[in-house]
């Protein structure tokens, strides 16, 4: 049994987050793992949807909504959130773009910043499959399309009413008819 | 790695030694106290802030942000296969029971204090123990500490469980911290370090708001030691004066990418919001009862004048 880290305030994450990180191959080892990790993560930042293999794709959207976390948690006044921007952003231009532009866009937001939508398994392949990772809000047309008939909206509602009218009325008759062949015979 | 000598910090109940070291003089070490500022993230002294309301206009009551160091011990294991929120509910529940009958102060890795335990085998039905708390750790009802003593030219810890019934009465005889979270590099620091009378009379602090770091630097006995402290970045030693070789080897196996690891990170703390939730859950119990503590204890000093 382990005590919690103290040092460190973090905000919670709304994406699923496995208990246990995947392993990546690398030369490196270890150290490459987290390399990988940054190109992607910088990749992200800079084109805000980007198509890779899907454990990748797992892995760097934990890391991208820490560090958009933290950027809207501490702001870029706070001396380790700049220390991990910097790490993890190899171009120096998106620093900027994660304080002045997404952390303001995802200040209110209640979801996840990132959205990993499964792309095409084509054979032969990697076996896991492709996956498209996005950051919400971005300017391109949408990957899914929305989703119609809400069961709130008003017209759906009354529909839903009048169907259950409909039944009960039915099932009225039905009895009605049920009864006066019983009392007849 | 260096195998870990089999050290078996005993529970409470067996103060037994488990190695021989012959003990330098005993000479008074001087303590620095700098009140320094722990967190900088509150100054208020468990005062319950306010926080403003929701639409609906209720305020929201939330604990002040020092609680996660006062009682760490009511965040759960943050390793997700062991989360439980009912569990850890009826933990934290059982947990204020218990602190309504006993009396567990704020303390931490560095602070000077006596454990009374009840022992059936002792002349006496009770055995207390006075020590320095060098590691603190566990959850919830498992929560423990390991008080570190030299009695008798003899080092001697002790592992006692917080929430344990045989637990009598925790005193802190004095409220400080220290410059590392672990203090286990004074197993292989000089015994002077360690030592602490057993009738020690608690201190009282000058300054009751903030909690003092003492920055006292610690000397290690010759090598061998139990750990490679070398590896281990601590702050509250000497210069440790080892040949090159053995930080060229640290920094050969040192794995500096772990501080940008953020998800390492992550999985590691109980995020903010759930904190809170905790805390908000628990502060107005643990506020009730220190307050009918102070009560009790002027209603004590009244009868005696």
């Amino acid at each position: 049994m382990n005590q919690a880290d103290l040092s460190k305030l973090v905000s919670a994450l709304r994406i699923a987050v496995k208990p246990k990180p995947r392993r990546f191959s690398c030369p490196e080892g270890p150290a490459g793992r987290l390399e990988k990790l940054r190109a992607t993560v910088t990749a992200l930042v800079k084109y805000e949807r980007i198509e890779l293999n899907h454990p990748r794709a797992e892995e760097a959207q934990g890391y991208a909504e820490r560090l958009i976390s933290d950027a809207i948690r501490n702001g870029d006044c706070h001396k380790h959130t700049m220390e991990m921007a910097d790490y993890w952003l190899n171009e120096k231009q998106l620093v900027h773009k994660l304080f002045k532009v997404l952390a303001p866009r995802y200040q209110n937001y209640n979801s996840s910043f990132t959205r990993l939508v499964l792309g095409p398994k084509t054979y032969p392949g990697y076996y896991v499959g492709t996956a498209i990772l996005e950051l919400k809000g971005n300017p391109f047309p949408a990957l899914q399309p929305e989703t119609h008939n809400y069961h709130y909206w008003l017209h759906n509602v009354l529909l839903e009413e009048a169907k259950k009218e409909f039944r009960s009325a039915r099932q009225d008759r039905n009895a009605g008819t049920t009864e006066s062949v019983t009392a007849e015979s | 790695m260096l195998r870990r000598a089999v050290l078996q910090t005993f529970r409470q109940g067996l103060a037994q030694s488990f190695f021989k070291r012959n003990a330098v003089s005993l000479s008074e070490t001087t303590v620095t106290h700098q009140p320094i500022e722990t967190s900088d993230e509150a100054d208020e002294k468990s005062v319950s802030k306010q926080k403003p309301g929701d639409e609906s206009g209720n305020t929201v009551v939330v604990a002040p942000p020092e609680f996660r160091f006062m009682y760490p011990e009511f965040l759960p294991d943050p390793a997700m296969e062991r989360r439980n929120r009912l569990k850890e509910k009826l933990e934290r529940i059982d947990m204020l029971q218990r602190r309504s009958v006993v009396e567990i102060p704020e303390f931490y890795t560095g602070s000077v204090m006596a454990v009374t335990v009840a022992d059936a085998n002792s002349p006496n039905k009770f055995a207390r123990f006075v020590g320095i708390c060098i590691q603190r750790g566990g959850s919830g009802l498992r929560a423990w500490f390991i008080l570190r003593n030299v009695v008798d030219k003899q080092g001697v810890e002790i592992l006692y469980e917080m929430y344990c019934p045989l637990i009598q009465k925790i005193e802190v005889l004095r409220l400080e911290r220290r410059l590392d979270e672990s203090l286990l590099y004074l197993r292989d620091a000089l015994p002077e370090y360690s030592t602490f009378p057993l009738d020690m009379e608690p201190e009282r602090r000058l300054n009751n708001s903030v909690v003092p770091i003492n920055p006292l630097k610690v000397k290690l006995r010759p090598r061998p030691w139990l750990e490679r402290w070398e590896r281990q970045n601590l702050q509250g030693v000497e210069d440790l004066n080892l040949p090159q070789r053995f930080y060229d080897k640290a920094e050969k196996v040192a794995k500096p990418w772990e501080k940008y690891d953020l998800m390492l990170q992550y999985r590691k703390t109980i995020p903010a919001e759930e904190q809170e939730k905790i805390f908000a859950d628990v502060h107005s119990q643990l506020q009730q009862q220190e307050f009918k503590r102070k009560i009790r204890r002027r209603r004590g000093i009244d009868n005696e004048q």
